[in-house]
């Protein structure tokens, strides 16, 4: 059988076959159609301005290598005029993170890039092996998410840059999408498709420029262009209902390969027809949980296996709320109550770092709190947060 | 004020003299009753939950009748779209219509055929034509049978089908009660089929014609969309159908799942139903919070917008969104005067 030729060129022969539209393409001819889709998603959302400096949030893995790569290479094609950096976050994971981070060091000298590191252990006191130490498996990508978060905007704070971008992929971003209405959780659906996300609490922002790139692609652009980066997924396993979409979304791309987009272009839409209290439910500051969110569980484990325990607890959540509404007895709870009964996950920051802060310090010795807190800027960091519960418990 | 006496008050207002009997009904004037009384449309697939739905709005009926002065306070229009028209394999459905006609005698009835929305929507065969691109033929001397085979045919992939019955399906409802007055359409989704729908449509690009859809709210046509069955199970509308044995000759039984299928080779409307169902039995109330959740949507940010020739949802984005998931797709949907959802199922797609 003679070779096909490239969809684009119709000169050399095709070697690819794009996941995203299944068009046969060339080498040379897939780098460029993917760098350029990812210039056509930065130029048509303004997502920088000349001169801005860029925290690139790498953990060696293949989304943030492929993203130091391609907005290396189109900041000098286009001229964006951007100082780009790398900022990683060291989670304490044995045989996982300390192996990818070597990667990460080798990214910077092949890029040029000065690198930052930033650990949980100096942050917090606890390296998520301590975590998992404490907590078990179970549900341990919430404390990971919820510190990373923080972590990356204090990294960013050092370093004083404005403006941090992940590696989330258009597979991420689809999963969030179906995740949140399993969930039934509006406020984060409204907020979880938009590239950029402000960080609560300080002016850091949030983005991330692969938002439309599929994760299939992103391998093969990383495989095509050798780039260095570390295959090792996470030891930790996923939250249910991320599992769950996971598996969905994975379903659907063998169906019909487009549908990882269409769900992007069906959740941007249905971010706009969210009311407006209901966007804003509950928060003082609406972007925080935004931020929050788009690392909950999704560091982009492949890691399917799950206990399914978050979904069973809002199985019965939702089975109470009908009985209790069976009794009328929800008129004897205070408004604000009533409503938070419905969202089993409560997105409140603060709410948030207190319970988990609690739940992990609840049976450590009382200094081990005070290892590791510095003098930070912000006053209401986690680590305050830990230590106010822990007094108020005592 | 003491109330007026009258020797044969009129049976809708009470406040005048009965002049006319029309159909057994005492009025003060004629034609009053067509006024006042708005018109719901009820389509019926003879499926579990679209037959309970008419037993039960039935039920209603009678009971307003049977009471003192009986007022009915709508009218109900039924429409049987054969199955047999959508997919030839289904049993014809003669028998089944004698019987629902002899047991529920109050509503009007229309029975149809998939491809009379030629005759219902005049516009179908241009907006066909021209949806359909090259790679479909149109032979405008074909019956209306034959020229919608043709182009059902020409669609490539089972999700794409699926996909456009539905919505030739949704057309031919909505065109059917504007040219019967209806105000609203009664459709008989239970809450599993609306969460598989809601996460189907969203699959499919189509997230922002949830607002009717899924929930109950204005279609592009002018009619009220409402899924009066919205918070009930699949389970528990097969429980109600079986203690009603004036149901048991009407109901279609719902074909069983298959288990081997290749995923691949669903629908993405099937995976759906497949899925809810799956998790349905272990997380019922997670299923019917999705249902419910897409319910919440507002529509009225839809308003303004221009909408798509076939399916009638928002074109390009939905005012306040401002990615550029359409523009990325190197231009298929903008300029044209289909949605994204319509564009993805385009018989030259082959994914």
């Amino acid at each position: 059988m003679a070779p096909t030729t490239c969809f684009n060129c119709k000169e050399a022969r095709a070697v690819i076959i794009r996941p995203k539209n299944r068009h046969k393409l060339c080498r040379a001819c897939f780098i460029e159609v993917f760098e350029t889709e990812v210039h056509e998603t930065i130029t048509g959302t303004n997502l920088f301005f000349p001169g801005e400096r860029i925290a690139i949030g790498a953990s060696g893995g293949k989304d943030s290598t492929v993203l130091a790569a391609v907005l290396k290479t189109l900041n000098e094609r286009y001229n964006y005029g951007l100082d780009l950096c790398l900022l990683s976050i060291d989670e304490g994971i044995r045989g996982y993170r300390d192996d990818s981070l070597e990667t990460v060091k080798r990214n910077a000298k092949q890029y040029d890039m000065p690198l930052t590191i930033v650990g949980y252990g100096e942050l917090y006191g606890w390296t998520m092996d301590q975590v998992v130490e404490q907590i078990g498996k179970k549900g341990n990508c919430t404390y990971c998410g919820v510190f990373r978060r923080q972590a990356l905007d204090r990294g960013a704070a050092r370093l004083d840059i404005q403006h941090v971008v992940t590696g989330h992929n258009a597979d991420d971003v689809a999963e969030t999408v179906m995740m949140n209405l399993l969930r039934g959780d509006l406020p984060r659906l409204s907020r979880g498709t938009s590239i950029v996300t402000a960080s609560g609490g300080s002016d850091i922002k949030r983005s991330k420029p692969l938002k439309y790139a599929y994760e299939k692609e992103i391998v093969l652009y990383a495989h095509h262009r050798q780039l260095d980066y570390f295959t090792t997924e996470c030891i930790y396993s996923p939250e249910a209902f991320r599992g769950s979409a996971r598996t969905l979304v994975k379903d659907l791309e063998k169906i019909r390969p487009s549908s990882i987009l269409d769900i992007v272009k069906s959740g941007e839409d249905m971010a706009a027809l969210v009311p407006r209290d209901t966007s804003q439910d509950g928060k003082s500051c609406k972007t925080t949980a935004a931020a929050e969110e788009e690392n909950t569980g999704g560091c982009g484990s492949q890691n399917g296996r799950t206990s399914g325990g978050e979904m069973a607890a809002m199985e019965k959540q939702l089975t109470e709320n009908e009985t209790a509404e069976a009794h009328e007895t929800e008129i004897q709870l205070p408004q604000k109550g009533a409503k938070n009964t419905k969202n089993t996950v409560k997105s409140s920051k603060a709410v948030k770092s207190q319970t988990l802060g609690h739940c992990l310090n609840r049976n450590r010795p009382k200094t081990a709190i005070e290892v590791g807190i510095e003098d930070e800027e912000g006053s209401s960091t986690l680590m305050r947060q830990m230590e106010r519960t822990q007094l108020t418990n005592s | 004020m003491p109330a007026k006496e009258l020797s044969r008050p009129c049976m809708d207002c009470k406040e005048a003299e009965t002049v006319f009997t029309v159909r057994k009904r005492q009025l003060c004037r004629p034609g009053k009753t067509q006024e006042v009384r708005p018109k719901i449309l009820l389509p019926l697939s003879l499926g579990v939950s679209s037959s309970v739905l008419l037993s039960m709005v039935e039920a209603q009926i009678q009971h307003q009748l049977a009471k003192p002065y009986g007022k009915v306070f709508f009218d109900l229009h039924v429409l049987v779209i054969d199955p047999s028209s959508i997919n030839p394999s289904n049993a014809s459905i003669d028998d089944k219509y004698k019987v629902l006609l002899e047991t529920f005698q109050s509503p009007a009835y229309t029975r149809l055929s998939i491809h009379d929305i030629f005759d219902y929507v005049p516009d179908m065969k241009e907006i066909i034509h021209e949806y359909a691109g090259s790679q479909f033929a149109d032979d405008s001397s074909l019956s209306n049978k034959d020229r919608l085979s043709a182009f059902r045919a020409s669609i490539s992939t089972a999700t794409s089908a699926a996909d456009l019955d539905y919505v030739l399906l949704t057309r031919l409802v909505a065109a059917v009660a504007q040219k019967h007055g209806c105000k609203s359409v009664f459709w008989g989704d239970s809450d599993s089929r609306l969460a598989a729908r809601a996460l189907a449509g969203v699959s499919k690009g189509r997230g922002a014609s949830m607002t009717w859809q899924v929930s109950d709210g204005m279609s592009p046509w002018g009619v009220r969309f409402e899924f009066p069955l919205r918070d009930l199970y699949k389970t528990e509308l097969l429980q109600y159908a079986s203690v009603c044995p004036e149901l048991s000759d009407i109901v279609i039984p719902d074909a069983p799942l298959s288990d081997n299928v290749l995923t691949k080779n669903l629908s993405i409307d099937e995976l759906m139903i497949r899925y809810v169902q799956n998790q349905g039995a272990k997380y019922p109330g997670i299923m019917s919070n999705v249902a419910r959740t897409a319910n919440k949507l507002e529509s009225s940010c839809l308003e303004g917008g221009t909408s798509c020739a076939l399916c009638g949802g928002p074109r390009g984005n939905v005012k306040g969104n401002t990615g550029v998931t359409a523009t990325t797709q190197s231009g298929d949907s903008e300029g044209s005067q289909f949605c994204y959802g319509c564009m993805r199922s385009r018989p030259d797609l082959k994914c």
